[in-house]
């Protein structure tokens, strides 16, 4: 079994280690799975990496691929794949992670299954995969019927384990890099994007056309903050320029599927709904007790947002510890 | 240019989904099949680089039991795509994004193409194994996430954004790429008369699944099998929070989330 994890921006991303705790429920006791890091920060990463419980990490540390384009990672990946003996490969399930699956699948000539919430192994022992589909409005379990896998897992449906205390012993790896591949020559970052992304976010706080004004979204951003979690919107919030579309939850924009998702001044139509129902915990705040999003919620709050919210903020602060 | 769109048979993003009674599917009784939203902005933005770049060509391929690839590769042609092709799949194949690919794989091989666009992800199954695997199989670079595509024919490559948390990358990517889109910002173009009227007319191409067959020899099935398909239980109403003060409410709110719903610590 091979996992592998990704390093962003010099540090090995969080979800990487959900990513061996969904390795390691797959995986026979015996069976210590690898780990592949690549790009420059590899080698500094991987001590990180195998606490998770990792026997080797291999290792590719060309420059180039500090921000992998999917082709030049997945000859990596193939390359890890076949030095560790593996029939299973692991990633987080990012965008870069879900970019990488289906090539590494066609070459490796394996199943890809994206999206995984839950692994487990079918009555006749090959592996059972759970997974949300249609934006969350349902789920379906699929079985592997090939020798081999390739698994993207999503994000927060495993716990990271307890770091442990695995010796790392990291391994150069060096796979051959595609001629005719695109580059990517920037990044930007979003504005208003310093909490988690929306798409991967444990918790969302999504405003609506209740906020009123562009300079009123600060409330949601507040209480985002206070819970550590990734803003969202509703479209009349995105169209009315109050944020950009990136914010946009529902049929023309994200779909998420957060532990906890809160929909304030949003009334819910059926095009934000397809957008969230999937999220385990819902909470509406609105002034209008007949909104159908109540018809969705787990939790509600017939009030005016402009008092609750502030309320709430100040206490979910309290209950963290931050004053 | 030569533009290939693949576009998917999905249910209708209005679809009321039931599982069929074995509980292993969806229950496609009286579903309506329909070009769906990441597969609209793939047509939407190769129909701007057609206007953009005169004398290019969209085609619209789509691998799929009948009637289903026939309706939607319509309403590609309705769009305003030049050409369409439809790939049978027996229908006793269960839909597989990583069969999907390989047959379009096999076509590709023999046809021209500049670029291939698909959706990031299909809106049902969510996937995003197709374009990835497809790239891989013919050879080609492949980004999923992409928005803003331009052409610059004498370089003769195309620059775009690719969103990944927290932003967007800058990308360049030669002739013959494989990208997957992102949702549109803004709703892509709805279907004019005049384009209905001709599409009706324009002949669609078929590959018999016998040719495609040999072509993926011991490839020809899906590696995954749907044992099961759920519907979460209908929520039962929103538990309503009672209270005098607002600082009550976030009080009583912020117990329920930590207690009952363990979602908070
Ligand atoms: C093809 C198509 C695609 C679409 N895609 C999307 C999409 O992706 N995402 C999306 O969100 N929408 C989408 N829509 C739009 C959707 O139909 C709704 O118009 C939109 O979701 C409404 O946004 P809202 O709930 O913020 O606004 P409204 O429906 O206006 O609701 C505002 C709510 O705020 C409450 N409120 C007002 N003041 C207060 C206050 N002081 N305190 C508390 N509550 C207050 C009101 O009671 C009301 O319920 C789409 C529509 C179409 C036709
Ligand atoms: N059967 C198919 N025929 C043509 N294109 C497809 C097919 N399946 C998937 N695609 C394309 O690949 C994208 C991603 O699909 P998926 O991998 O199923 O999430 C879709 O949005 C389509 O553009």
């Amino acid at each position: 079994m091979l996992v592998v994890g990704e390093i962003r921006d010099g540090r090995l991303v969080p979800s990487s280690l959900e990513a061996v705790a969904a390795a390691r429920a797959c995986a026979g006791p015996a069976d210590a799975p690898e780990g592949l890091l690549v790009g420059p920060a590899a080698r500094t990463e991987s001590g990180a990496f195998a606490a998770a419980g990792l026997g080797t990490v291999h290792c590719d540390a060309d420059e180039a691929l500090a921000r992998p384009t999917p082709w030049a990672w997945s000859r990596a990946i193939v390359a890890a794949a076949t030095a560790a003996g593996a029939e299973t490969i692991v990633l987080a399930g990012t965008a870069a992670g879900r970019d990488v699956v289906g090539r590494v699948a066609a070459v490796w000539e394996a199943a890809g299954v994206t999206g995984v919430t839950a692994i487990a192994r079918g009555p006749t022992g090959r592996l059972r995969l759970t997974r949300p589909v249609f934006g969350g409005r349902a789920t379906e379990e699929l079985e592997v019927a090939a020798p081999r896998a390739v698994l993207a897992v999503r994000p927060h449906a495993f716990a990271p384990p307890p770091a442990g205390t695995t010796a790392a012993t990291a391994s150069d790896l060096s796979a051959p890099r595609p001629e005719k591949d695109g580059r990517i020559t920037g990044f930007e970052r979003v504005a208003g994007g310093a909490g988690p992304e929306l798409g991967d976010a444990a918790i969302v706080v999504s405003g609506g056309r209740g906020v009123r004004a562009a300079e009123n979204f600060s409330l949601i951003e507040d209480l985002a903050r206070a819970f550590g979690a990734a803003v969202g919107a509703s479209r009349a919030v995105t169209d009315a320029g109050w944020r950009p579309v990136s914010f946009q939850v529902g049929q023309t924009g994200k779909s998420v599927t957060p532990q906890l998702y809160l929909a304030v001044g949003i009334s819910g139509a059926i095009q934000h709904l397809v957008g969230m129902v999937g999220s385990r915990v819902i909470v509406a705040i609105n002034s209008d007790a007949q909104a159908p999003i109540f018809r969705v919620a787990d939790y509600g709050v017939v009030g005016d947002l402009f008092q609750i919210v502030p309320a709430l903020t100040r206490e979910v602060r309290k209950a963290r510890g931050l004053g | 240019m030569e533009i290939v769109v693949c576009v998917k048979p999905a249910p209708d993003s209005e679809t009321r989904l039931r599982a069929n009674p074995a509980g292993t599917a969806l229950d496609s009784e009286g579903v309506k099949w329909a070009l769906t939203g990441y597969d609209e902005s793939a047509m939407e933005q190769a129909l701007l680089l057609k206007e953009a770049h005169p004398g290019s060509r969209v085609r619209v391929v789509s691998f799929g039991p009948a009637p289903r690839s026939e309706e939607v590769l319509r309403s590609a042609l309705a769009l305003g795509a030049d050409a369409a092709t439809w790939i049978e799949q027996p229908a006793e194949l269960a839909p597989d994004p990583l069969l999907a690919a390989r047959a379009v794989a096999a076509h590709l091989r023999d046809a021209p193409w500049d670029l291939v666009l698909t959706g990031k992800q299909a809106g049902d199954d969510e996937a995003g194994l197709f374009g990835p695997a497809l790239g891989a199989l013919v050879d080609a670079p492949s980004f999923g996430g992409v928005s803003a595509i331009t052409h610059d024919p004498a370089a003769r490559s195309f620059a775009f954004r690719r969103s990944v948390e927290g932003g967007s990358e800058t990308v360049t990517a030669p002739v013959r790429s494989v990208l997957g889109l992102q949702q549109a910002a803004n709703d892509p173009r709805t279907a004019k008369l005049p384009n209905i009227l001709k599409s009706r007319r324009t002949p669609i191409e078929k590959v018999p699944w016998a040719l495609t067959q040999a072509a993926l020899g011991p490839h020809g099935r899906p590696a995954t099998e749907r044992v099961a398909f759920r519907l979460p239980a209908p929520r039962s109403g929103a538990k309503m929070i009672e209270y005098r003060t607002p600082d009550e409410a976030a009080e009583k709110l912020v117990r329920l989330l930590q207690g009952e719903a363990k979602v908070f610590p």
